[in-house]
């Protein structure tokens, strides 16, 4: 953008958030350029509205100079999602994370879309309830994005992602107008479900400004186990082997030996070095049942082959074995500068021989790959290992992402289980949609965005965007591995 | 053109009278019929039907007709009874895909044999296509504790008027790929497409399976234990309130006045504590055991009863829990009523000469964020009532989707909230 044409929109913006909340600052730009992808574009404003009214106006304002808008919170978007590609207005919602309100009565809560995920959880816990979806990233993501991208998380194998957790929503559309849809406190609204349809379409349809979601009450108890596998194929098979069997646990969660040796390098979670895969199995419910539950997964465990089954004798114990898990990508630091991960959906029953494939491709090309992953819905995260500060590496690992986004939807699956297209995958997505699906979809986004200003460049294939993709810009250097930077700043 | 030269130019077979007498919507006959054998057949015919362009409803079991208002103009029944093959079942990845047209006891019959289901139990299961419930958005009576059907669709295939065949979502439990227009065709009663193929996930049957029935003097209290029960851990599979009438239409002839009837599944000992609550539960509320138990039948009729095949005024209100007692209230004496207090719900079979007023009582008590539709009503009671209420505030972006997807208007003229 000229600075003739950001100047006078500055100044516009500004009279709706105030002098504060709207900044050009080339230096400030760059804090916004990215999220947690690879991929990298600068803004050309920052606008941190305070209200639902501010978020309206201020689209308005972009729309009606056709300068793009793309909606920011936490930025931890794995799949670009965040990236303003075409530069334009970038809003972010760091000063819109109020819980408006909690209703135990109705079972509800009402929330800004800043608000953190794992904050809610916690304000709700002394009323006895909380949020089921819980992306690994909760402890930073906010409800805002989880519904852009209709996260998920460890949790939702029982109960379910983002999308069927939210009944109602505001949204502020392109055209400037803040309208409410969706059931919001009662079980249904007339009409088309446009509530379902605006989850997960990555700030393509327009910025929810409010957001309605179901609030369930905590399990009385919960039974984490770790069963130790002597290789991956013995491990996938137990998956389904346990879930066929009439026990679907609240979370399984799979760790191949490379991550195995990662994670307790970093966290000392007590996952036994010498294994060829550990599965972390979770159920919840009352005491009683919980007990009979965690014995026949036990016993379902080694009948499947585990070496070896622990149980968290308590919270602390628990709490453990988790956070190895959720810290797992951050401890890719201690094999490896950079990673590149992927998230990949297979049939539960194809997991098996996908490993193998993804195993395949890691001798073939001599790059390391983790898999760390949520194994019960056949959700894969390959991380693959590698340094970006030697030339042709960073071209090889997409080269390798892509083989394997392939080789997932070949197997009847799917691109993308949580993390979303983004700007990542908008070429990947013909792997699992013909030219047809896709031209219906985008007849839906034009009805919501007729001149393509919402979060450009994301989610559909087509033209290329401006931007700094590091496949096409020399010298660019892909994100660092979290462990390296010094911090817990990247999940899955 | 004359009628006979109007229905020369369109699409189909030729109809009999007994099939126009199957096919009728309200008071309008279809002059013509057309019987597609699977989803690419069903774009190709629907492209057909587009450029005449000629009005189309679309019909699986039938069983949901009465939903909606009648439609502007009807000329083609497009029935998808060809369509009912199970196309993918792995109960290993508790997945399967299904033709549109497919019943949903034949479904279910599949998938028991696997010792699994789909947690779904629309009325007349024995008729219900699985089309047909999903453009109806019609569950039973389990919402509350399984969710509804926009929960259990994981993928989906549609036949659009501009002959494209068209898939969302995928054969996988966890998906975020691509626009999630499984949620947009859900209750959208075939005005945006006709649903050809849909993908579900499925769940291992419960273990264990128990009633129990108690009765109160007076509806509040036994609405108040449902709710209770439904805000806890151990929540009931389903949760019903019905008066006296309902409940000897679902077999049981009894002189207490008010009963809440609880299904409980689960695992043997969730079920043996969520009894145990639930009669702490009622007893707190006021509520009387009644150890007699139901007929096996009950809980089929229950399911049922929302949907009668005989011309009834059947009213819906679905409203935020703590407004329950409110609209029941509101209920005229001479009504049944049957209450599903976990999921905010009430069916009121209403007199049809006091059906208008009846509406307007419901829709003052359900207040603001509350909605009260006709669910079911003869088409001469129908034309004096507003069926949907007043468009949503999201109308407008309702409207213009239709126009995308529809731009002829084909697809069930006139049915629809704000006469989409």
């Amino acid at each position: 953008m000229e600075a003739s044409d950001r100047e006078p929109l500055l100044a516009r913006l500004r009279g709706v958030v105030g002098d504060r909340y709207a900044f050009a600052d080339p230096y400030e730009m760059r804090l916004y350029q990215y999220d947690a992808s690879p991929e990298t574009a600068l803004p050309d404003i920052v606008v941190i509205p305070g209200t639902a009214l501010e978020v309206a106006r201020v689209v308005k304002i972009c729309a009606d100079a056709k300068v793009p808008i793309t909606a920011r919170s936490a930025a931890s978007s794995l799949a670009g999602g965040t990236v303003p590609v075409d530069g334009g207005v970038v809003i972010t919602f760091a000063r819109m994370d109020r819980i408006l309100e909690i209703d135990p009565d109705n079972l509800r809560a009402v929330v800004e879309p800043g608000v953190v995920n794992l904050a809610l959880s916690q304000a709700l816990k002394p009323h006895g309830y909380y949020y089921v979806p819980d992306p690994s990233s909760q402890g930073a993501c906010t409800i805002g994005g989880n519904v852009g991208t209709n996260a998920g998380g460890p949790h939702t194998l029982l109960y379910g992602v983002t999308v069927n957790h939210v009944t109602g929503l505001e949204l502020a559309l392109a055209s400037g107008e803040l309208v409410q849809v969706g059931g919001c406190k009662s079980a249904a609204a007339t009409g088309y479900d446009l509530t379902g349809l605006f989850v997960g379409s990555e700030g393509t349809m327009g910025i929810a400004t409010k957001i309605w979601v179901k609030i369930q009450p905590i399990p009385p108890v919960q039974k984490t186990l770790m069963a130790v596998y002597p290789d991956v194929e013995t491990a996938s098979n137990a998956v389904s082997t346990i879930v066929r069997n009439g026990i679907l646990p609240a979370a399984i969660e799979m760790m191949d030996k490379l991550s195995i040796q990662a994670i307790e390098a970093a966290s000392h979670a007590g996952y036994p070095l010498d294994a060829g895969a550990v599965l972390l199995l979770e159920v919840d419910g009352i005491p009683e049942l919980v007990e009979e539950l965690g014995e026949r997964m036990a016993k379902a465990c080694r009948e499947s082959g585990a070496s070896e089954v622990r149980v968290a004798k308590n919270e602390a114990e628990r709490q453990a074995l988790w956070k190895g898990r959720k810290g797992a990508f951050s401890a890719m630091g201690r094999l490896s500068s950079d990673f590149y991960v992927m998230d990949g959906v297979v049939p539960r029953t194809r997991l098996p021989e996908t490993l193998a494939k993804i195993d395949a491709i890691s001798k073939r090309t001599g790059f390391k790959i983790c898999n760390v992953f949520h194994a019960g819905d056949g959700n894969l995260h390959p991380l693959v290992l590698f340094d970006a500060f030697k030339p042709g590496q960073y071209e090889a690992v997409l080269r390798i992402g892509d083989e394997i986004l392939k080789l997932c939807a070949d197997a009847g699956g799917s691109v993308t289980g949580e993390h979303g297209i983004g700007l990542e995958k908008r070429e990947n997505i013909r792997y699992v949609f013909s030219d047809d699906d896709l031209e219906v979809m985008d007849r839906i986004r034009l009805v919501f965005d007729p001149h393509g200003l919402m979060n450009p460049g994301k989610v559909f294939p087509g033209k290329a965007h401006k931007g700094s993709a590091p496949a096409t810009v020399p010298g660019h250097a892909p994100r660092r591995a979290a462990a390296v930077a010094g911090g817990d700043d990247v999940w899955v | 053109m004359g009628v006979n030269a109007r229905v020369q130019t369109l699409p189909g077979q030729e109809i009999t009278v007994e099939e126009q007498r199957r096919f009728r919507v309200e008071d309008l006959l279809p002059s013509r019929v057309l019987r597609p054998a699977d989803a690419q057949d069903a774009a190709r015919e629907l492209r057909l039907c587009d450029l005449a362009p000629a009005a189309v409803v679309t019909w699986g079991g039938g069983t949901q007709m009465r939903l909606g208002a009648a439609p502007r103009r009807y000329e083609i029944a497009f029935s998808t009874d060809r369509m009912t093959r199970l196309l993918e079942y792995e109960p290993a990845d508790l997945t399967c895909r299904v033709e549109a047209g497919m019943r949903l006891r034949d479904l279910q019959e599949s998938l028991l044999a696997q010792g699994q289901r789909l947690p779904l139990e629309p009325p007349h299961p024995d008729r219900a296509t699985v089309g047909g419930m999903l453009a109806a958005n019609a569950n039973g009576l389990g919402r509350a504790r399984y969710g509804t059907v926009r929960d259990w669709v994981i993928g989906i295939a549609v036949a659009y008027p501009s002959g494209k065949l068209a898939r969302a979502g995928g054969k996988v439990v966890k998906n975020v790929a691509g626009y999630d227009l499984m949620k947009l065709h859900i209750g959208a009663l075939g005005t945006l497409g006709v649903i050809a193929e849909v993908n579900f996930k499925v769940q291992t049957r419960p273990q264990v399976e128990a009633t129990l029935i108690a009765h109160f003097d007076t509806p509040a209290p036994a609405i108040d234990a449902g709710t209770t029960l439904a805000r806890q851990y151990l929540a009931p599979a389903a949760a019903v309130v019905l008066d006296q009438g309902a409940l000897r239409d679902c077999g049981l002839t009894a002189d207490w006045r008010w009963t809440l009837a609880l299904k409980l599944e689960g695992y043997g000992r969730e079920v043996e504590a969520a009894r145990d609550r639930a009669t702490g539960i009622i007893r707190d509320a006021g509520g009387r055991i009644e150890e007699a138990g139901v007929p096996s039948a009950f809980w089929d009729r229950a399911r049922d009863w929302s949907a009668p095949d005989d011309d009834l005024v059947v009213l819906r209100a679905i409203v935020p829990l703590a407004a329950l007692n409110a609209v029941l209230a509101a209920v005229p004496t001479d009504s049944h009523v049957m209450a599903q207090p976990a999921a905010g719900l009430v069916d009121a079979r209403v007199a049809a000469g006091s059906a208008a007023a009846t509406l307007e009582r419901l829709r003052a008590a359900a207040g603001d964020e509350g909605q009260v539709i006709v669910a079911a009503a003869p088409a001469g009671v129908k034309k004096g009532l507003d069926v949907w209420g007043p468009p949503p505030s999201g109308f407008p972006i309702m409207h213009a989707l239709k126009q995308a997807l529809d731009p002829n208007g084909i697809l069930n003229p006139g049915r629809f909230v704000g006469g989409i």
